[in-house]
C-alpha cells in the first residue's frame, strides 16, 4: 500500500525536477546568450540540461497519457473524470501559450526584418565605393610616384642605389622602397619601419602580373585601421643584364582616410552578416521559440496530469469505496481527507462505512441467533410427534416437519415454497386433510380444532388437528400453521383396553354362574321330567332344552370373549398361503351352502410367514361373516382373492373376501371392527374384532367397507416375511415412541 | 547572435558536406640540425562558406604536427608538437583577401581566394624539432593534420550543433617517417 504513494512522490519529484531543468536552462541560455564566452563555456551543460528536462517531461507525459487512455479502456473509476479535467486544463494552457508563440513570432521576424532597409544597404555600398575610391586614388597616385620613382632609379648608377633610394623614400613619403632581385632577393632597401620587420617579398601573384608587363599595386590591411599601398614595378635593368629587377614601393595611407575606410569596412560586413544571417536568426530565434513553448506546453501538459490526478483521486477514491460497499466490502476505509470539500465528503463517507459496518455487525448477530433460534425450533419440530405445517396466506409451504411428513405419508422434503393444494395431488392423506383444512378457510375460521379421520388406502387414520394464524411479518395476510397428531394407535389401544376389560368381566361374571344354570335345568329335567304329566313334561323339556342351549350359546359367547381378551403366544411359520385359503374354502363349500364360492390365488403361490392357526381363524371369521352376511340370500356369491404386492420395499399379501350382500351399514363402517358391533341376529359381533386383533398381532392391517356393486369387502394386508414384518413394527413403533414422546 | 547565426549558416549540413582538406605531400628534411617539412595541402571550401568569407566572417586554418618515437611493443610516446595557425579574412575596402601567420605576426594579402589557398597550401620549412632533443638511436615518425575552422565561431550557439561534427572540417592524419 505505501509503494504507491512512494511512486507518485517519485514520478512528481522527477517531473519537477525535469521542468526545472528545462527553465533552468532556458533562462540559462538566455542569460548567457549575449555573452558569447560564458555561453561557449555553458553550451554543452546548457544542451544536456534542455535535453534532458525534455525528455524527462515527454517521458513522464508519455506514461501519463498511457495509462490515461488505459484507464479510461478498463473504465477505472474517475478515469473519464480525469480525461475531461486534463483536456481542460491543457485547452487552457496551450491556447494563451500559442498566441503568445504566434505573436512573439511575428513581432520577432518583423523585428528582424526591421533591421535591413533599402536605404541603409544603398548608402553602405555608397559608403564603401566613396572609401574605395578615395583608397584607389591614393593607390593611383602612389603607383604614378613609384613608376616616376622607378624611371629616376633607372637613369642612375647602381653604385649609389641605396643613397638614392632613401632620398626617393623621404621625397615620396613612403614607407619602405626596396629594389628585389628576380629571385626576389633583396638587393636593396629603404625603410623607415623598424628593424625587425623584414620587407614581404613579391608573391607570385606579383610576379605574374609584373611578367605580363602591368605594374602591381595592392591596398594591404595591416591592422584594424591602418592600410598600406604596395606597389611594384619593373625596374629597368642599366647594366643591360637580362634579369628582372623589382622595385616595391609601400606608402601608408592617411590615417584619417584609413579610420573612415575601416569604419565602412566594418559597417558594411556587419551589415552583409546580417543580411547572409537573416533567415537563419530567423529559424534560429523560432527554434529558441519553440523550444520555450514546447518546455511550456510539456510542463503544462504534465501539470495538468498532476493536477487532475490531485482533484480526482479522492474523488476515484470515492468512487472505488462507493463500488466496493456497493459490492458488499464495508471494510474499504479512504484515505484521510484533505482539509477541503471533498475532505468533508470522505470523512462521511467514512463515516457512512463505518455505521454499515456497525448496523450490519449487528444484523449478523441478529441474524446468528434468528438462525440458532430457528435451529431450534427445527430440532424441535423436526423431534416432535405432532405434525406441523406452517403456511403462508396464499397456503404455500413455508415448513414442515418430519412428523407432518411421517404421519400424512407424503414427500414435503423440498416442497417448500410450493402452494399446499399442489402438493397434495397424488397423496391422499394429505388431499383430505387439505380438503378439510380449506373448507375451515372457506367458512372464514382461521383458528379451528377437529378430530380428523383419513381413510387410507387400507385402513383408517384419525388426526386430531388444530390449526390457527401466524401474524408474521404482515398482519394484514397472516400465514396459517396446522398442528395435527395421529391418534388412531392411540384410539385403538384404548379401545382395545376397554373391550379386554369388559371381555374379562364378562369371562368372570357371566361365565361362572353359567354352569350351575345349566347343570340346574339338566337336574330339573332329569328329577322333573318323567314325572310331570305329558304335556308338562314337554313343556319342561323345551324350556330347559333352551336354557341349556342358550346356556351353551352365552358359555361360547363368553369363551369368544375370552379368546378375544387372551393373547396366546405366537408360532411363526412358513406355509403356502394359497394352500391355506384353498382348504378353508373347501371345508365352507363342503357345508353345502347353496353359495358360490370362487377363489383368486395369488400367482407366484406365496410363502407366508405367520401363526398358522391364527390366519387358519382368521380366514374362517371372514368366510364365516361372509356366509352368515348370505343366509337369506338364495344366490349368494363369495369372492376370495389372494395376491402378492410391495409396499414400503417389502412383500405383503392381501387377502380378500368379498360377498354380494347387504354389505355393511353406512356410517358404522368405522366401528365395525369394534366387539359387539354387528348387523346379524345372531352374530356375537366379535368376528371382525377378533379378526383385526389377528391382524394386528401379524403387524398387518385390515379394511373394510362397501362394494359398488353392492356386498361387503374385507381386505386384509399381511407381511410376506419377517423382513416385511420389521418394517410394520418398526413403522408402529415409530409411531408409539412419537406419542410417547409426545406424552 | 549574429556570429551564432552565421555559423549556423557555415555549418549546415549542406555547407559543410561539399567543403574537403586534403594533404597531398609531406614530408621533412634535416636542416642544420633542425628538421623542417615542407607541405602540400589542398583545400576545397565549400560556396556557401566562400560566400560567408566573403562577407567578413574569418577562416581559421591549424597545421598540426606530431613528433612520435617508434616503438616495437610499447605505444608510442609523442616526442613533441608544432602547431601553424592562420586566419583568413577578407576586406571589402581593399576587396582582398588577407592570410594572416598567428605564429609570426605576418600576413600577406591576395587578389583571390584561389591566390589565398594556394599560398596556404604550399608552405615549406616548417621548423619541427632540433635534432638533438631527439633520441638518435630511435625511429621517429611525423604526423600532420589540417583543418579548417571558423575563426571567431560562436560556440555559444554549438548546442544547436551538438549532434553534428561537421562545423570543423578536417583532414585525416598524414604520416611519414622522420629522417635522421
Amino acid at each position: 500500500m505505501a509503494a504507491r504513494p512512494l511512486r507518485n512522490l517519485f514520478y512528481t519529484g522527477l517531473a519537477a525536477v525535469g521542468l526545472v531543468l528545462a527553465l533552468s536552462a532556458l533562462v540559462l541560455l538566455a542569460k548567457t546568450s549575449n555573452n558569447s564566452e560564458e555561453l561557449a563555456r555553458l553550451s554543452q551543460l546548457t544542451l544536456v540540461i534542455n535535453g534532458a528536462g525534455i525528455a524527462i517531461l515527454f517521458v513522464l507525459l508519455m506514461g501519463n497519457i498511457i495509462r490515461l487512455i488505459r484507464d479510461l479502456r478498463r473504465g477505472v473509476p474517475g478515469a473519464r473524470l480525469k480525461g475531461r479535467m486534463v483536456a481542460a486544463f491543457v485547452g487552457l494552457a496551450l491556447l494563451p501559450l500559442s498566441v503568445v508563440y504566434y505573436f512573439s513570432l511575428q513581432f520577432l521576424n518583423r523585428g528582424i526584418d526591421s533591421w535591413f532597409s533599402v536605404q541603409v544597404e544603398e548608402g553602405l555600398s555608397d559608403a564603401l565605393e566613396l572609401s574605395r575610391a578615395a583608397l584607389e586614388i591614393q593607390m593611383r597616385n602612389g603607383l604614378i610616384r613609384t613608376e616616376a620613382m622607378a624611371r629616376r632609379l633607372a637613369r642612375g648608377d647602381d653604385s649609389d642605389l641605396l643613397p638614392r633610394l632613401a632620398d626617393e623614400r623621404r621625397n615620396a613619403g613612403a614607407l619602405e622602397v626596396v629594389v628585389f632581385a628576380p629571385n626576389s632577393r633583396i638587393l636593396a632597401l629603404s625603410s623607415s619601419r623598424a628593424m625587425d620587420e623584414v620587407p614581404i617579398a613579391p608573391t607570385e601573384e606579383v610576379m605574374l602580373q609584373l611578367r605580363a608587363g602591368r605594374p602591381y599595386v595592392s591596398l594591404d590591411t595591416i591592422d584594424a585601421e591602418r592600410f598600406e599601398v604596395r606597389t611594384v614595378v619593373v625596374l629597368a635593368n642599366t647594366t643591360a643584364t637580362p634579369s628582372l629587377r623589382m622595385l616595391q614601393v609601400v606608402y601608408p595611407v592617411t590615417q584619417r582616410l584609413a579610420g573612415m575606410a575601416a569604419n565602412v569596412d566594418q559597417s558594411y560586413t556587419d551589415y552583409q552578416r546580417l543580411v547572409l544571417l537573416r533567415g537563419p536568426l530567423k529559424s534560429t530565434f523560432t527554434l529558441s521559440l519553440t523550444v520555450v513553448l514546447l518546455v511550456s506546453a510539456l510542463g503544462a501538459v504534465y501539470g495538468a496530469f498532476f493536477f487532475s490526478r490531485r482533484l480526482v483521486a479522492p474523488i476515484q477514491q470515492l468512487v472505488a469505496g462507493t463500488v466496493a460497499v456497493a459490492r458488499g466490502d464495508l471494510e474499504t476505509e479512504l484515505a484521510p481527507p484533505p482539509r477541503d470539500e471533498i475532505g468533508v465528503l470522505v470523512s462521511s463517507f467514512n463515516d457512512m462505512t463505518r455505521r454499515l459496518r456497525s448496523a450490519r455487525d449487528e444484523a449478523q448477530q441478529i441474524r446468528a441467533q434468528v438462525e440458532a433460534e430457528r435451529g431450534n425450533l427445527e430440532t424441535i419440530l423436526a423431534r416432535l410427534s405432532t405434525g406441523v405445517i406452517a403456511l403462508t396466506a396464499e397456503r404455500d409451504i413455508r415448513t414442515a416437519n418430519t412428523a407432518a411428513a411421517d404421519i400424512l405419508g407424503a414427500d414435503l422434503d423440498e416442497r417448500t415454497g410450493e402452494s399446499l393444494a399442489d402438493v397434495a395431488l397424488g397423496q391422499p392423506l394429505l388431499e383430505q386433510l387439505v380438503d378439510v383444512a380449506e373448507a375451515h378457510f372457506a367458512a372464514g375460521q382461521t383458528e379451528w380444532r377437529e378430530q380428523v379421520m383419513l381413510r387410507e388406502e387400507v385402513g383408517r387414520r384419525v388426526l386430531t388437528c388444530a390449526c390457527t394464524s401466524l401474524p408474521g411479518e404482515d398482519p394484514e395476510a397472516p400465514g396459517y400453521v396446522i398442528v395435527f397428531d395421529d391418534i388412531t394407535t392411540l384410539l385403538e389401544a384404548q379401545r382395545d383396553a376397554a373391550w379386554g376389560e369388559v371381555a374379562r368381566r364378562l369371562a368372570h361374571e357371566i361365565k361362572n354362574p353359567l354352569t350351575p344354570i345349566q347343570l340346574s335345568a339338566e337336574r330339573l329335567r332329569r328329577r322333573y321330567l318323567d314325572s310331570l304329566p305329558p304335556e308338562d313334561a314337554q313343556v319342561l323339556d323345551r324350556a330347559t332344552h333352551t336354557i341349556v342351549t342358550q346356556v351353551e350359546a352365552m358359555k361360547e359367547m363368553v369363551n369368544a370373549f375370552s379368546d378375544y381378551a387372551r393373547a396366546p403366544d405366537m408360532q411363526i411359520t412358513q406355509f403356502p398361503i394359497n394352500r391355506l385359503v384353498t382348504e378353508v374354502v373347501e371345508l365352507y363349500r363342503a357345508e353345502g351352502h347353496h353359495l358360490a364360492i370362487t377363489v383368486d390365488l395369488a400367482d407366484a403361490d406365496p410363502i407366508l410367514e405367520a401363526d398358522n392357526g391364527r390366519v387358519r381363524q382368521l380366514l374362517h371369521n371372514l368366510l364365516r361373516n361372509a356366509v352368515e352376511a348370505l343366509a337369506d340370500r338364495d344366490e349368494g356369491e363369495i369372492d376370495v382373492g389372494v395376491s402378492q404386492h410391495e409396499r414400503f420395499g417389502a412383500d405383503f399379501i392381501r387377502i380378500t373376501v368379498e360377498d354380494n350382500g347387504p354389505g355393511f351399514q353406512a356410517g358404522r363402517l368405522e366401528q365395525v371392527f369394534d366387539p359387539y358391533v354387528t348387523s346379524k341376529p345372531k352374530g356375537t359381533g366379535l368376528g371382525l374384532a377378533i379378526v383385526r386383533k389377528l391382524v394386528e398381532e401379524h403387524a398387518g392391517t385390515i379394511d373394510a367397507g362397501n362394494r359398488n356393486e353392492g356386498g361387503a369387502r374385507v381386505t386384509v394386508t399381511l407381511p410376506l416375511d419377517e423382513h416385511a414384518r420389521e418394517l410394520m413394527l418398526t413403522r408402529e413403533h415409530r409411531r408409539l415412541e412419537t406419542r410417547r414422546e409426545r406424552a | 547572435m549574429a556570429a551564432f547565426a552565421c555559423a549556423l549558416v557555415l555549418f549546415s549540413p549542406n555547407a559543410a558536406a561539399d567543403g574537403r582538406v586534403e594533404i597531398r605531400s609531406a614530408e621533412s628534411q634535416l636542416v642544420d640540425g633542425v628538421h623542417q617539412a615542407s607541405v602540400r595541402v589542398q583545400y576545397q571550401l565549400s560556396s556557401r562558406v566562400e560566400e560567408a568569407l566573403a562577407n567578413g566572417i574569418a577562416l581559421q586554418i591549424a597545421l598540426d604536427f606530431e613528433i612520435y618515437r617508434t616503438r616495437r611493443f610499447l605505444p608510442d610516446p609523442r616526442e613533441a608538437a608544432v602547431s601553424l595557425t592562420y586566419t583568413l579574412r577578407y576586406n571589402t575596402v581593399t576587396e582582398r583577401y588577407t592570410l594572416r601567420n598567428i605564429n609570426t605576426g605576418q600576413q600577406i594579402s591576395f587578389a583571390t581566394i584561389f591566390a589565398a589557398l594556394n599560398a596556404l597550401g604550399r608552405i615549406d620549412a616548417v621548423p619541427l624539432v632540433d635534432a638533438s632533443l631527439l633520441r638518435e638511436d630511435a625511429d621517429h615518425t611525423v604526423r600532420l593534420r589540417a583543418q579548417v575552422s571558423i575563426a571567431d565561431y560562436p560556440l555559444s550557439l554549438k548546442y544547436l550543433l551538438f549532434w553534428r561534427d561537421d562545423w570543423r572540417v578536417a583532414s585525416n592524419w598524414y604520416t611519414w617517417p622522420l629522417v635522421r
